[in-house]
C-alpha cells in the first residue's frame, strides 16, 4: 500500500534532514537560552524576573504558527527564510524551557539553599554546586517532552513556505495524488524521531519519581 | 499605526475569532470525551484490546498535528467521506489531544491509592460506581493542572486549520497582512485576541480547580 511513499523516500529523507536541522538548532539553542532565562528569573526576581515572566506569557500564549508568520514576514527580508523560522523556533523553545527551569530551581528544597547560604556561598557557586545538579534531574523529563513538542512544531514551518519534511510531503502528494500513502508514511518518519525521545522521557520520569 | 484600517477590518476578524472559538470549543469537548473513551481499553487487562490502543495513542502523540489534519482532510475523501475543513480540524484536535488527555487521566487514576479501590469494593460498589464516586473525583483533583495545560495547548493548536484553508484568526491575519502590509497592526490585534483566549481559559481552569479542592476538602 505504501509503494508511492517508498518510491519517493529518497526525496522525503532530504526533507527529514532539514527537519532534523530545525529541531536540533531550535532545541539546543532554545534550551540553553531558556535555562539562562530561568536562572535569571530566580536570581533577580524583581525587575528582570517580571520582564521574563511577560516574555514567557506572551510567547507561550500565542500559537507558534502565528509566530512563524510574523518571523517570516518580519525577518524574512533581512535574513534567509530558514534563519527567520529557526529564530522563531529558538525563541518559542526558550519560553517553555524558561518556565521549566524556573520551576525546577524553585522546587529544589529551600533548606538546601539556606544551608548553602549559611556556609557563605554566593549565587554563582550555589547554582553550580547545589541547585543546578538537583534541578537538572527534576527538569529532565519535562525538557525531553518539550523537545518532542518542538520537533512536532517544526512541521508548521512548511505552512509559511519553508522547505522541510512536511513541505516535501505536500509536494509529493501534489505530484502523485497518493495523499494517504505519503502522509501516513511521513507521519511514521516523524514518529521514528519522536518516539525514542518519548520512551526516554518516560524512563526518566520513573527513575526520578523514586527519589522523592 | 493605522487604527482606522484595522477598525474597518474588524468584522472579518470577529468572524475569524468566532471560528477559532468554535473549533476550540468543539475540539475541547470532543477531546475530553475521546480521552475518557480511551482509558477503558487503554487500561484493559486483555492485551489484544490494550495494544492497538497504545499504538494509536503513541502514534498520534508523537507525530505533528499538521500531518494528522492532512491525513483527515486529504485522506477521508478517498473513501468518499467529504467533511468541511472546520470539522477536519476538530477531528484532528480531538484525536491528538484526546490521546494526551487519556494518558493524563490514566496517570491520575493510577495515582489514586489502591486501598481506595479496595475500600469501594468492600462497600459493595460495582466497578463503575467506585470509578464514579471514589476514584475519578480524587483523580480529577490531581490531574486538573495538567488537563487545563493541555486544553490551553489545544486552543493554540486551532491555528493548524489555517493550513487547510479555514478562515480562522491566523489565516485571516495572514490574508490581511498580504493584502495591506499592515503587519504590525494586525499582529498586535491577533496576539491580543489569542492571549485573551488562552489566559482566560487558564483562569477559568484555576478557578474550577480551587472550587473543586474546597468542595472535596469539606
Amino acid at each position: 500500500m505504501l509503494d508511492v511513499f517508498f518510491a519517493n523516500l529518497p526525496y522525503l529523507l532530504k526533507g527529514m534532514l532539514i527537519t532534523i536541522e530545525f529541531a536540533f538548532g531550535g532545541i539546543v539553542v532554545g534550551t540553553l537560552l531558556g535555562v539562562g532565562l530561568g536562572i535569571l528569573a530566580v536570581v533577580f526576581p524583581s525587575v528582570v524576573g517580571k520582564l521574563i515572566a511577560v516574555y514567557v506569557f506572551v510567547i507561550r500564549g500565542i500559537p507558534v504558527l502565528v509566530w512563524m508568520f510574523m518571523g517570516y514576514t518580519g525577518l524574512g527580508a533581512l535574513i534567509s527564510d530558514f534563519m527567520a523560522v529557526l529564530i522563531v523556533l529558538i525563541l518559542y523553545t526558550s519560553a517553555f524551557v524558561a518556565e521549566i527551569a524556573r520551576g525546577a530551581i524553585l522546587s529544589v528544597h529551600h533548606g538546601q539553599i539556606e544551608s548553602a547560604k549559611s556556609v557563605g556561598m554566593r549565587w554563582p557557586l550555589m547554582l553550580r554546586l547545589v541547585i543546578l545538579p538537583q534541578a537538572i534531574n527534576i527538569s529532565l523529563p519535562a525538557l525531553v517532552n518539550n523537545s518532542i513538542m518542538i520537533i512536532k512544531a517544526t512541521a508548521y514551518v512548511s505552512v509559511v513556505g519553508v522547505w522541510e519534511l512536511s513541505y516535501a510531503a505536500r509536494e509529493v502528494v501534489e505530484r502523485t495524488l497518493a495523499a494517504l500513502d505519503v502522509f501516513l508514511g511521513v507521519m511514521m518518519m516523524y514518529f521514528v524521531i519522536c518516539y525514542p525521545l518519548a520512551i526516554i522521557a518516560n524512563r526518566l520520569e520513573k527513575r526520578f519519581a523514586f527519589q522523592h | 499605526m493605522d487604527l482606522r484600517y484595522l477598525i474597518s477590518q474588524m468584522p472579518k476578524f470577529m468572524d475569524a475569532l468566532e471560528l477559532t472559538v468554535g473549533i476550540g470549543f468543539f475540539g475541547m469537548a470532543l477531546a475530553v470525551i475521546w480521552g475518557l473513551a480511551l482509558i477503558g481499553p487503554r487500561m484493559s487487562s486483555r492485551s489484544w484490546i490494550r495494544t492497538p490502543v497504545i499504538a494509536y495513542i503513541e502514534l498520534v502523540r508523537n507525530t505533528p498535528l499538521l500531518l494528522q489534519v492532512y491525513v483527515v482532510y486529504f485522506g477521508l475523501p478517498i473513501f468518499g467521506i467529504l467533511i468541511s475543513g472546520f470539522f477536519c480540524g476538530v477531528i484532528g484536535l480531538a484525536s491528538q489531544h484526546g490521546a494526551f488527555l487519556a494518558e493524563i487521566y490514566r496517570g491520575g487514576i493510577e495515582a489514586v491509592s489502591k486501598h481506595q479501590r479496595e475500600a469501594g469494593k468492600a462497600l459493595g460498589m460495582t466497578q463503575l460506581q467506585s470509578m464514579r464516586l471514589v476514584i475519578l473525583p480524587q483523580a480529577l483533583i490531581k490531574i486538573a493542572p495538567l488537563m487545563s495545560n493541555q486544553l490551553v495547548l489545544l486552543i493554540k493548536d486551532t491555528a493548524v486549520v489555517s493550513a487547510i484553508g479555514v478562515m480562522e484568526l491566523t489565516l485571516a491575519a495572514k490574508v490581511t497582512i498580504e493584502r495591506s502590509a499592515a503587519t504590525m497592526e494586525v499582529f498586535v490585534l491577533i496576539a491580543i485576541l489569542y492571549l485573551i483566549l488562552t489566559s482566560s481559559l487558564g483562569l477559568v481552569a484555576r478557578g474550577l480547580e480551587t472550587w473543586q479542592r474546597k468542595r472535596s476538602s469539606r
